[in-house]
């Protein structure tokens, strides 16, 4: 029986190859964190005219958080001869999957500006292997500083969390400073690359006397919204993320690209390229939403009233 | 049955003939129908496909159109109040709204009427409150104080997303401008949602002919102007000929159909486009259907034609078959025609004339075997009664005529056998001049004898009178000849005897050899008669003697022992011609009748 069944999967593989193209789809995280980006992806891919598992099959590699994985886990997907690898969820799923291969296409998401990262030369010409979306998540860390004073507006200190790790870290502390600067506040920097940090993180903001915690755009970050929220009601800090996961979870406030519109289009762009487009035909597309969700819950506790400035022009407010 | 006569082959047949006749009648109108019909078929569905491209190019226009509208409506809100010099919350409050509800702008500057910057709030960068910057010189500032509304070219950020700048200026120089830097990628969900057809879209090019808004909104990201050339130049091929859809290539280079309607208030121009398969659709459709109408209608044609032409020549295949048999002297054969019209009766008439050919053929058959013992007037007599009962054997008075030459057999003997067939020749055509033209029947020839017979089988006036001028004919005849053949021969003479009596007469033998002939004393005593005339003599009996004796002068000669006969038999001579008779002797105050 066992030789049997052995036989018939060497026979039913190479025919579902033949048969299907594959994506190789390259996670930073585990499945579980990726869910909502991944049914944003499906409807992408479906809208492109794939489904998975009728015309197209997709095979997954998931870092678990260990983003020195990527690379090596990138290198294995092009080993296998995808079709087109999908690397979304920042710039660095991006980086690796650029340098495992230069023949398979491409397609990156992620919320930083791929020109300055280095990931492609030209938003409208990307040339190369490589297209893709990106949100405007790491560009509006300032709006979020901006939000965050508005709140707590008697104050002048403020803390920025920032994830050395990032690649896009050192531009974000280079933008936040400037706009602080313009805001007339004061900044206190900390950092977190590891989970194990958060907490001390946020006990640090109260020790130095910070009104708020805002988070630069860091998909680490993103894709941990629901610990931060809870660590966020547990300090009794106001914090405001990139990503409305966070809201969502208890958190204060989030302001930043609309996930599921980036991933969709790189479903859309996953199935163009299967349908053969090229990717150096294909234009990098920002993503044109960027969304404030607030908590009007959270906010309580807190003793925070959100000003009607902030209540006008929220896209969702939780209560 | 002789061979069909060879008849030469025409050049031409009439069922091609017929066939090409009919066939062109019936197509001919069809083809001038269909090819009329397809073209203004044609015309109609071009026409159409014009009207319908030109309303929604109008329509896509239209739809545009409001976008901006909208986008000028909302800021027109933010340019009604005039400016003091502290700036209230409610403003900032009102532009971020504005920004909420209006996803396609970017930012937004309030300038007052002094042209200083009053308010700044955006997306991505930081809001500026109160900066008062001096803006007066701005061209959106100048353009929107001027004109009260003022759009900006389109620029494309990072060489890929197109933006524009709209500027509104309020009623009163006091309300100062409004600014917008407005997203061009928001005018997807409006130019996304505008089919033509099945898969026609629209798209919108600026006044330099940058693709400003597509429903691939990678084209328009990726800025490429080089790329953007065929929608240019079909944007020009519709601006050569302004009101007319026009053909030409997108920018995959499939073939399409286009028509352009301008966008009001900006200097753009929308193009809806439907693939030329999809558009000239309804037309290749109607020209199909009417290529398909027109062969099947050539074929019935063909097959109507062809059954017209068999049934139109078919007949007369049958009427020359018909003819060239009847013709062959099949008279029995008959053609069956059940047309109905011409046809047949030109068949009945085929058969009437077959009929009366075979009629007549029998009866010329029934005279010609007549002919070769009667005299042929008389067989002429029996085909018109139509009643040869005559020919039956009967018993009656006829009057029996024999002549032969005088010294023949001596002749025959000495003379080559040309010269005696050439004068037997001349002999019986003399003879038969005189029984045909006397009403008399020939009975038969043996040698230079020949044995004529009168009132039988046809009976007749005076045969003793007839016989006797038949007589003296066949003398002056031969008499004639005999004159002729002295060269050759001194001795011959011509001798005749006739006697009147009843007789045994009738046709002995089978068709083929049918032979007419009498029976009784009086065809030996006319036979013995003959044989002791003397050359130019006419020896009558005595009963031909007293039959004709008022009318014919006759000598009595001395009675003669004749073979056959036990006593001297009584002997008369007609005079001889010699004497100058008359040519014909007459019953007085009668012509002479014969039939």
């Amino acid at each position: 029986m066992a030789l049997a069944g052995g036989v018939t999967a060497a026979w039913t593989i190479p025919t579902r190859a033949q048969s299907m193209p594959v994506i190789g789809y390259l996670g930073s995280e585990s499945p579980q964190r990726y869910a909502s980006r991944l049914s944003a992806f499906r409807e992408g891919l479906a809208q492109a005219g794939f489904v998975e598992g009728r015309n197209v099959a997709i095979e997954f590699r998931w870092a678990e958080g260990h983003y020195g994985q990527l690379p090596a886990l990138a290198r294995e997907l092009a080993g296998r001869q995808v079709a087109v690898m999908v690397a979304p969820g920042g710039a660095e799923v991006a980086l690796a999957a650029k340098s495992a291969t230069t023949a398979i296409p491409i397609v990156f998401e992620m919320g930083g500006d791929p020109i300055a990262l280095g990931v492609v030369d030209s938003l409208s010409r990307p040339g190369g292997n490589l297209t893709g979306v990106s949100s405007l998540s790491v560009e509006v860390s300032r709006k979020r500083l901006e939000f965050m004073r508005e709140v707590r507006s008697a104050t002048k200190t403020f803390a920025v969390a920032i994830n050395p790790a990032s690649p896009t870290s050192t531009s974000q502390l280079k933008n936040l400073h400037a706009a602080a600067d313009s805001l007339g506040l004061t900044l206190v920097v900390l950092k977190a690359s590891t989970e194990e940090e958060f907490d001390g993180m946020f006990a640090a903001v109260r020790e130095q006397g910070a009104a708020g915690l805002v988070f630069s755009s860091d998909p680490y970050f993103a894709y941990r919204s629901r610990l931060l929220a809870e660590l966020a009601v547990r300090h009794g800090v106001p914090a405001m993320t990139q990503s409305r996961d966070f809201p969502m979870a208890g958190g204060l406030m989030s302001y930043g690209g609309d996930f599921h519109q980036s991933h969709r289009q790189t479903g859309m762009y996953a199935g163009r390229i299967l349908k053969g487009e090229k990717p150096s035909d294909l234009p990098v597309q920002r993503v044109t939403k960027v969304e404030l969700f607030i908590n009007a819950k959270a906010a309580q506790p807190l003793g925070i009233t959100f000003p009607s400035s902030l209540l006008g022009s929220a896209d969702r407010i939780i209560e | 049955m002789s061979t069909r006569p060879a008849v030469a082959n025409p050049r031409t047949s009439l069922f091609r003939r017929y066939f090409l006749i009919l066939f062109g009648a019936v197509v001919t109108p069809l083809l001038i129908a269909g090819g009329s019909e397809a073209w203004f078929g044609y015309q109609d569905q071009r026409a159409r496909l014009n009207d319908l491209l030109d309303a929604e190019a109008r329509l896509a226009s239209a739809k545009i159109a409001d976008f901006v509208e909208n986008i000028r409506d909302q800021l027109s809100w933010t340019v009604q109040l005039p400016w003091s010099e502290t700036p209230g919350d409610r403003r900032r409050v009102e532009a971020l709204r504005l920004l909420r509800q209006v996803p396609a702008i970017e930012s937004l500057s309030l300038v007052d009427g002094q042209g200083r910057e009053r308010l700044f709030v955006s997306r991505i960068g930081l809001n500026r409150i109160d900066s008062r910057e001096d803006h007066s010189a701005k061209p959106a500032v100048v353009g929107a104080r001027a004109d009260r509304v003022w759009f900006g070219p389109v620029t494309f950020i990072a060489d890929s997303e197109p933006f524009i700048t709209v500027a509104i200026a309020g009623n009163r120089a006091v309300d100062g401008v409004a600014v917008a830097e407005v997203n061009l990628k928001f005018i997807w969900e409006v130019i996304s949602a505008i089919h033509v057809g099945q898969t026609g879209e629209a798209f919108v090019l600026d006044r330099p002919g940058r693709l400003v808004a597509h429903p691939d909104i990678s084209l328009v990201l990726r800025a490429d102007r080089a790329a953007q050339k065929p929608l240019q130049d079909l944007r020009s091929a519709i601006l050569a000929r302004p009101g007319q859809a026009t053909a030409g290539h997108d920018i995959r280079g499939n073939s399409v159909m286009a028509a352009m309607a301008p966008i009001p208030g900006l200097d753009w121009s929308v193009i809806v486009k439907q693939p030329l398969a999809e558009a000239f659709g309804p037309i290749y459709a109607a020209l199909w259907r009417t290529g398909i109408l027109l062969v099947a209608g050539a074929l019935l044609a063909a097959g109507l034609a062809y059954w017209l032409a068999q049934r139109m020549v078919g007949p007369i295949r049958v009427l020359e078959e018909g003819a060239a048999r009847i013709g062959a002297g099949q008279f029995d054969h008959r053609i069956t025609i059940k047309t109905g019209d011409e046809f047949e009766r030109l068949a009945d008439r085929f058969n009437e004339m077959a009929g009366e050919l075979s009629v007549s053929q029998e009866r010329s058959d029934r005279i010609n075997r007549l002919k070769r013992f009667l005299a042929p007037p008389v067989a002429e007599l029996i085909d018109r009664t139509g009643d040869d009962r005559v020919l039956d054997g009967r018993r009656v008075e006829v009057v029996v005529v024999f002549c032969d030459l005088r010294g023949f057999t001596a002749f025959s003997s000495r003379a080559e056998p040309e010269t005696i067939i050439g004068v037997l020749r001349e002999y019986y055509d003399a003879l038969e001049r005189a029984v045909s033209d006397h009403g008399a029947t020939l009975i038969n020839y043996s040698g230079d004898g020949v044995m004529a017979l009168l009132n039988a089988p046809v009976s007749c006036s005076d045969p003793a009178l007839r016989a006797v001028n038949m007589a003296t004919a066949m003398q002056e005849n031969v008499q004639k000849l005999l004159a002729s053949w002295r060269d050759l021969e001194d001795g011959l003479g011509f001798g005749v005897g006739l006697a009147m009596g009843p007789a045994t007469v009738g046709r002995i033998g089978e068709e083929g050899h049918l032979h007419y002939t009498a029976i009784g004393n009086v065809v030996n005593l006319a036979s013995r008669l003959c044989s002791s005339a003397e050359d130019s003599q006419i020896l009558l009996d005595r009963i031909a003697a007293d039959a004709v004796r008022s009318q014919v002068p006759l000598t009595e000669l001395e009675p003669r022992s004749l073979k056959g006969f036990d006593q001297p038999v009584p002997v008369f001579a007609a005079v001889s011609a010699s004497l100058g008779r008359p040519a014909r002797w007459e019953r007085s105050g009668r012509r002479p009748s014969y039939f």
